[in-house]
C-alpha cells in the first residue's frame, strides 16, 4: 500500500516535470480533424505534451487568435483564403523548412499557391471540396449534375446549405457566370437576388458536421463537403456526392504557427509530424478528405486512392476554382447573407 | 451576547458584504462596463473595436432587417412563454397540492433532466422530431400519415426547444404563487356562491398573477437569447436575437454593433422587470387590506 502510494505520488509529481522538461504544443484545429490516436503518437514519438483546441469556422479561430493577440496556440489550421489574410496580417509567421524536413513527400502540384507563394507561411494538410451530397435511395442520383438543380421548385423546404456565406455565394456567382472570388458590389448583388429565390427550397444552414442531417434523413439533397460523404458513407452508403457541371468549390486548409505562438520550435515538430506519410496515410483513411502527401497516397488501399470522391480525376480539379480573400467586400457578403438569413 | 461576540458578528457581516460586493464588482460590474464601452466604439476589422467613441452600433440596431429578426425573435419568444404557461399552470397547481413528500418527489422528477446540460438535451429533441424519428416513426407505422411530416428546423421545433428548456422556470413562481393561496379564500367565495370559473377569475387568477408574471418574464427573456436552440433546431434560419449577437462577435466581427445589441437586449429585460414591479404592487393593493373594493 506504501509502496503504491509513493509510486502514485512520483508519477503526479512528476509528471509536469517531464513535460516541461520536453516541452509542449498547443494544437488548434478543425473539429473532427484527426485521428483519435495521433496525438499520443506524436507525444510518445517526441515526448512533447500535446493540447489540443478545436474550432468550427474559420472566423471563430481568427477571432480568438485576434483577441489574444496572436498568442495563446502554436499550430492552426486556417483554410485557404485565410492563409494570405491572416499572413498580410502578420498574425502567423514564416515557416522554418529546415524544421521541416518531411515536406519532401508533398505533391508539388499543391505547393506555391497564389495563397502562399513558396508555402513561406503554410504547408497543406488536407484538401477537398464543396459540392452536391445525394441521398440515393430516396433520389434519382443519375439526374443530378448541377447546381442549377438547387433552384427546382420540387425540393421546397427540403435542401440543406453550408453555414458559410463565401460557399454558398461561390455557387450563385458561379451559376451568374463571375468569378466566386468577386469584390464587384454589383455582382455580389445579383449573386444575392439569385440565392433570394433559392431561400424557400432550404430547410437547414449547417457547417458543423453537414452529414448529420443525410444520415438522419432529415435531408436527402443539397451542398456537402467531400470528407463529409466518406465519413457517412462508413455507415450508410446510400449517401453519395456528386461533382456539379460548373466546378465544386475546392480548399486546402493548412498549417501555420501565429506569430505570437511561445512553442514555435515544438510547433514545427507538430507539424514535420503530420507530414509523415504514415500519419498522412492514417489522416486520409479516418477523416476522409485528400491529402497533398504523395508518399501517404502511394501507400493507400487501391479502393482509397482510385475513389473520385477524395480524389477527383485531374478535369474535375481543372474545372473547380480555389477561393480567395475578398478584403473588405467580405463586409457587402455578410450584410446580404444576414438578410438572406431573415428572409429579406 | 457579549460585546466581543457582537465585534465578531459585526466583521463577520463586514467580510460577506466585503466579499459579496467584490465579486458582484468582478463577475458583474466589470464585463458590463467593458460592453457598454466597446458599444460606443467604431469597429475595426483589425482591432476589432477602436476609437472614437460613436453611436454608430445602436444606428445599426435600428436597421430594418433587425427589425424583422427583432420582432420574429419577440414572437418565437411570446409563443413559447404561452405554451409554457399553459403547461406550467396547472402543473404548479397540481404540485402546489400534493402533500410535501409528494411535492418532493415530482420537483425532483422535473429537476433531475435539468442536471443534464441543455444543448445535449436539445440534440435528443432532434432525434425526437427527426423525419426518421420517434415521432414521425409511430405516425407513419400506425398509418394515420404516408409521409414523415417535416418538424425539424422549423419554427415548430424551435418552439418545442424553448418550452422543454425553460418549462421548470414558469412552474417554480407558479408553486410559490399556489402555495401562498390560501384554502380559506376559495372556500369563502364557493359559501358566497361563485361558481368554478367565477372562482378562478376573481379568486386565483389575480392572486396568482405575480406567479404568472414573474414566470413569463424568466421566460421569455431568456428565450430570446438562446441561439444554440435557434441553430440546431431551426437550420440557423429561425434566428433569434441570440443569433444576431454571436454572429456579429464570431462571424462579422463587428463587436461595437453586438455589444450595442446586448445593451438594448438588457435595456429591454431591465423595462420589463419595472413593469413587472408595478404590476406587483398593483396586485398586492388589490387584494390588500387597502383595496376599496374589499
Amino acid at each position: 500500500m506504501k509502496n503504491w502510494i509513493r509510486l502514485f505520488a512520483t508519477t503526479v509529481l512528476l509528471a509536469p516535470l517531464a513535460a516541461i522538461a520536453s516541452g509542449k504544443v498547443v494544437v488548434y484545429n478543425w473539429s473532427e480533424y484527426i485521428p483519435e490516436d495521433t496525438i499520443e503518437r506524436f507525444t510518445a514519438e517526441t515526448g512533447i505534451e500535446v493540447v489540443y483546441a478545436t474550432y468550427e469556422s474559420n472566423e471563430t479561430m481568427y477571432s480568438k487568435l485576434q483577441l489574444q493577440k496572436n498568442a495563446g496556440y502554436d499550430v492552426v489550421v486556417p483554410s485557404t483564403y485565410y492563409v494570405a489574410k491572416m499572413a498580410k496580417e502578420k498574425m502567423i509567421q514564416p515557416l522554418q523548412k529546415d524544421l521541416l524536413p518531411n515536406l519532401k513527400h508533398l505533391d508539388p502540384a499543391l505547393l506555391d499557391k497564389e495563397y502562399d507563394p513558396k508555402n513561406s507561411y503554410s504547408i497543406p494538410y488536407f484538401w477537398g471540396s464543396t459540392g452536391l451530397g445525394v441521398n440515393a435511395s430516396e433520389m434519382d442520383i443519375a439526374a443530378i449534375h448541377s447546381w442549377k438543380q438547387l433552384w427546382d421548385p420540387k425540393y421546397k423546404g427540403q435542401l440543406l446549405l453550408m453555414d458559410d456565406v463565401r460557399e454558398v455565394f461561390h455557387v450563385a456567382l458561379l451559376l451568374n457566370g463571375h468569378s466566386p472570388n468577386t469584390k464587384d458590389p454589383a455582382q455580389i448583388k445579383q449573386a444575392y437576388e439569385l440565392l433570394k429565390k433559392l431561400m424557400p427550397n432550404v430547410l437547414v444552414f449547417n457547417s458543423d458536421a453537414p452529414r448529420e442531417p443525410y444520415m438522419a434523413g432529415d435531408v436527402n439533397f443539397g451542398m456537402i463537403w467531400n470528407g463529409e460523404v466518406m465519413m457517412a458513407q462508413e455507415e450508410d452508403d446510400t449517401i453519395q456526392y456528386v461533382y456539379p457541371d460548373e466546378g465544386a468549390i475546392f480548399w486546402v486548409d493548412s498549417f501555420a504557427i501565429p506569430a505570437g505562438a511561445a512553442n514555435v520550435k515544438e510547433a514545427h515538430a507538430f507539424i514535420n509530424f503530420m507530414m509523415k506519410p504514415e500519419i498522412a496515410k492514417s489522416c486520409v483513411e479516418y477523416v476522409g478528405y485528400a491529402t497533398p502527401n504523395k508518399t501517404a497516397i502511394s501507400m493507400l488501399d487501391q479502393e482509397l486512392r482510385d475513389n473520385p470522391v477524395i480524389f477527383p480525376p485531374a478535369d474535375i480539379i481543372e474545372k473547380g476554382e480555389f477561393q480567395s480573400d475578398v478584403g473588405e467586400a467580405i463586409e457587402i457578403y455578410n450584410r446580404y447573407w444576414q438578410q438572406l438569413k431573415v428572409g429579406q | 451576547m457579549t460585546k466581543n461576540g457582537l465585534a465578531n458578528v459585526l466583521s463577520f457581516r463586514q467580510l460577506v458584504i466585503t466579499l459579496t460586493l467584490g465579486w458582484l464588482m468582478l463577475m458583474v460590474i466589470a464585463p458590463h462596463a467593458l460592453v457598454i464601452m466597446t458599444s460606443f466604439m467604431t469597429p475595426d476589422s483589425e482591432h476589432l473595436a477602436v476609437w472614437p467613441l460613436t453611436l454608430q452600433g445602436y444606428q445599426k440596431v435600428l436597421q430594418p432587417i433587425y427589425f424583422d429578426v427583432f420582432f420574429h425573435s419577440l414572437w418565437l419568444s411570446a409563443i413559447a412563454t404561452v405554451v409554457c404557461l399553459i403547461i406550467g399552470y396547472p402543473f404548479a397547481y397540481i404540485l402546489a397540492k400534493q402533500p410535501p413528500w409528494a411535492r418532493a418527489v415530482m420537483l425532483v422528477l422535473m429537476m433531475v433532466p435539468f442536471w443534464t446540460n441543455s444543448l445535449i438535451r436539445t440534440y435528443a429533441i432532434k432525434l425526437i422530431l427527426g423525419k426518421k424519428g420517434v415521432i414521425n416513426s409511430v405516425l407513419v407505422g400506425t398509418g394515420i400519415v404516408d409521409q414523415p411530416i417535416t418538424m425539424l428546423y422549423t419554427e415548430f421545433a424551435v418552439i418545442v426547444g424553448l418550452v422543454y428548456v425553460l418549462l421548470p422556470f414558469m412552474v417554480l413562481p407558479l408553486m410559490a404563487s399556489f402555495e401562498k393561496l390560501s384554502a380559506d379564500l376559495t372556500e369563502a367565495s364557493k359559501d358566497l356562491g361563485a361558481n368554478a370559473l367565477q372562482r378562478f377569475v376573481h379568486v386565483v387568477l389575480p392572486l396568482t398573477a405575480p406567479g404568472i408574471i414573474a414566470g413569463c418574464l424568466i421566460v421569455f427573456l431568456p428565450a430570446m437569447g438562446m441561439f444554440y436552440v435557434a441553430d440546431l433546431l431551426g437550420g440557423a434560419k429561425n434566428l433569434l436575437l441570440g443569433n444576431v449577437i454571436k454572429n456579429q462577435f464570431l462571424v462579422v466581427r463587428d463587436w461595437p454593433f453586438g455589444s450595442a445589441f446586448s445593451i438594448t437586449l438588457i435595456v429591454m429585460m431591465a423595462a420589463m422587470l419595472w413593469l413587472y414591479v408595478i404590476a406587483n404592487r398593483f396586485v398586492q393593493r388589490q387584494g390588500g387590506l387597502d383595496d376599496e373594493n374589499l
